[in-house]
């Protein structure tokens, strides 16, 4: 498969703080790449470095194949961002606002009245579109400046952090639009998160530290690597537990008995079959992973 | 150049709607107005009847000298304050991210910088032009003494001067990138330009050494352009009423009619020729600035 973002060595500093240090990464075309990390972790200057925001110190970038520092002008036609904090013109209206962004992709008249209608019944905003930015609530505010990042029909669409204090129906509502583009227009979404639940559906995920990658791989590989898994016991005996004499959690009618992988799951269950009579294997959570990963390296655990 | 008008509709619309920038653009005139309405119409009208005493004059004449001094102050203040406080949207732009939001569209950079320029002295043409009407009625009714063709001279003046104070304006908000450098400029701004354009009181009032430095000011000629045009016709009527010439010349000192640069007068045509002059050149500098200045650093 095609990079559409390719990064390599990149680093940034601000004075004494290495916000990135020799980042190196692949986005693939049409995937949802979750880019994670606690705050301060460094992904919003990654993402100011790739839309040609902020000078990088060293390292190289490439979007769509070109080097951001070559060609900015026609990677910019490519890339939609909504960026942390909403960046639209407060005192203005909904319409206005995405009139004057529109024109600067050239998009103007007709072409910029039927996006418009398109992005609005889309993102249900047709009730909105006379409406002063600055009066919205964050959750409608949100809806506009996804709009925004949307207006050009990007090939790549860098989302930091766009559901941080959304409803959960608003949240919905923003996954279904940005799997639908996905699949009709097969865009490429970079996407940074605190929700573990929206990283779970990424292709791939990379968890940040400090300026520096601290783990990487697909979900599943990140849950066997980082997390064990789980045997849900129900209905277990006090005597049962005890034989097995491993860590659990009491759940209700259930204990939640941690092994360390799918493969000792097994051979617990074949061991002891007239215990594991009515029970469920899982793997461990996003939620997990993140922890493990940015708790090890807090604690400077020795495994890694 | 893609994207230019519309950048420039959305900062002239962001300038009336932003509340903030809009009224603060207005305060040093209104200022003005309150002072005119309090006392200094009365100073300047007691100083006009004093050099003329003993003379048989129409009091009309009195009041169109004082409404003339009213409008040109006004206009002179207005043209630089408030292309100021509209160009103030160059740095709201760095501080809201709105800047982030247009950047990461293929606009150039000039066009841009072309937009706030545009945005801005448009945004100060309407309200000077408004204020320019409101103050020919006013005249009208306190004394009309003015041809066509002054009127046609103002409106020159107050579109060099709004040129001027958008091009000054831009070259000393572009390097600015905070809140608080953005009110630092407002403010001073607002508060001192009307005392260094002679607005508040003729620069003719000043110490000697104070109007000296204040002839180095391309602003001042401005002023002075505004004063000669709107009072033309007074003068004009003074000389057809009988009033010698040196009580004439003397208001025209007394009010920055005349201008003295170490002590040779300014004449009008060099007046235009510094406004023009140093307006081109300050566009000068801010395209320079704009050329050199690379992607942000942090
Ligand atoms: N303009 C700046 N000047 C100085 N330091 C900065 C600047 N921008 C970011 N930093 C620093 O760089 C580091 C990385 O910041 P960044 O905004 O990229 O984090 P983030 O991963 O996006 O965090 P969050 O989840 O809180 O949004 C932080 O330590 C931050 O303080
Ligand atoms: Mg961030």
């Amino acid at each position: 498969m095609e990079n559409i973002i390719e990064i390599n060595h990149l680093s940034k500093s601000f004075g004494e703080v290495k916000a990135v240090s020799d980042l190196t990464l692949r986005v693939k075309k049409g995937e949802l790449f979750a880019f994670l990390g606690v705050n301060g972790a460094g992904k919003s200057t990654t993402i100011s470095i790739i839309c040609g925001q902020l000078e990088k110190d060293g390292g190289e970038v490439f979007v769509c194949g070109e080097n951001i520092e070559k060609n900015s002008r026609e990677i910019k036609k490519k890339i939609g961002v909504v960026f942390q904090n909403s960046a639209l013109d407060s005192a203005l209206s909904v319409r206005d606002n995405l009139k004057s962004r529109a024109a600067l992709y050239g998009i103007t008249g007709k072409n910029f009245t039927k996006r418009l209608s398109e992005l609005a019944e889309l993102l249900d905003f047709e009730n909105l579109l006379g409406r002063t930015v600055g009066k919205l609530s964050g959750g409608q505010r949100r809806r506009i400046d996804i709009a925004r990042a949307l207006i050009h029909r990007p090939q790549v669409l860098i989302l930091d952090e766009p559901t941080t204090g959304l409803d959960p129906q608003t949240r919905r509502l923003l996954w279904n639009v940005v799997q639908s583009l996905r699949k009709t227009d097969n865009m490429t979404v970079f996407l940074t998160t605190h929700y573990m639940e929206e990283a779970a559906d990424a292709d791939y995920v990379i968890i940040l530290d400090s300026g520096k990658i601290s783990a990487e791989g697909t979900p599943l590989e990140l849950k066997n690597k980082y997390t064990g898994d789980f045997i849900t016991l129900y209905n277990p005996t006090e005597d049962a537990l005890e034989t097995l004499g491993l860590p659990y959690e009491k759940i209700r009618d259930a204990a939640r008995i941690a092994v360390g992988n799918t493969a000792q799951a097994t051979a617990l269950i074949t061991k002891h079959p007239e215990i594991f009579t009515d029970y469920e294997i899982t793997k461990g959570k996003m939620d997990d992973v993140f922890l493990s990963v940015t708790g090890k390296k807090l604690t400077g655990g020795d495994e890694k | 150049m893609t994207g230019l008008w519309s950048l420039t509709r959305r900062n002239t619309k962001l300038f009336f709607k932003d509340k903030g920038m809009f009224i603060s653009s207005l305060i040093t005139p209104l200022i003005l107005l309150v002072l005119y309405v309090t006392f200094l119409a009365n100073v300047y009208r007691d100083g006009f009847m004093s050099a003329v005493a003993g003379m048989n004059i129409d009091v009309t004449i009195i009041d169109g000298t004082v409404g003339g001094q009213l409008i040109s102050s006004l206009l002179a203040v207005c043209c630089v304050t408030v292309a100021f406080c509209s160009n103030l949207l160059m740095i709201q732009d760095k501080t809201s991210g709105a800047r982030a939001d247009i950047t990461v569209s293929p606009v150039k950079k000039s066009t841009l910088a072309i937009s706030y320029f545009l945005a801005s002295a448009f945004s100060t043409v309407i309200i000077g032009f408004t204020a320019l009407g409101a103050g020919l009625l006013y005249l009208l009714k306190m004394g009309w003494y003015m041809s066509l063709s002054d009127v046609l001279l103002m409106a020159l003046d107050v579109i060099l001067l709004t040129l001027f104070g958008t091009a000054l304006s831009s070259c000393i908000n572009f390097p600015l990138s905070t809140n608080g450098q953005a009110s630092a400029v407002g403010t001073i701004v607002s508060a001192g330009y009307g005392f260094i354009c002679g607005a508040y009181m003729p620069i003719s009032n000043f110490s000697g050494g104070l109007q000296k430095v204040i002839s180095f000011l391309p602003g001042t000629y401005g002023t002075s352009l505004l004063r000669n045009h709107a009072l033309r016709g007074v003068y004009a009527e003074m000389t057809d009423a009988g009033f010698p010439e040196e009580v004439i010349n003397s208001i025209r000192d007394s009010i920055d009619c005349n201008i003295y640069f170490f002590g040779t007068k300014v004449s009008e045509g060099a007046m235009y020729a510094v406004l023009a002059g140093s307006t081109a050149l300050l566009i000068g500098i801010y395209v320079l600035m704009n050329v050199l200045k690379k992607a942000r650093k942090r």
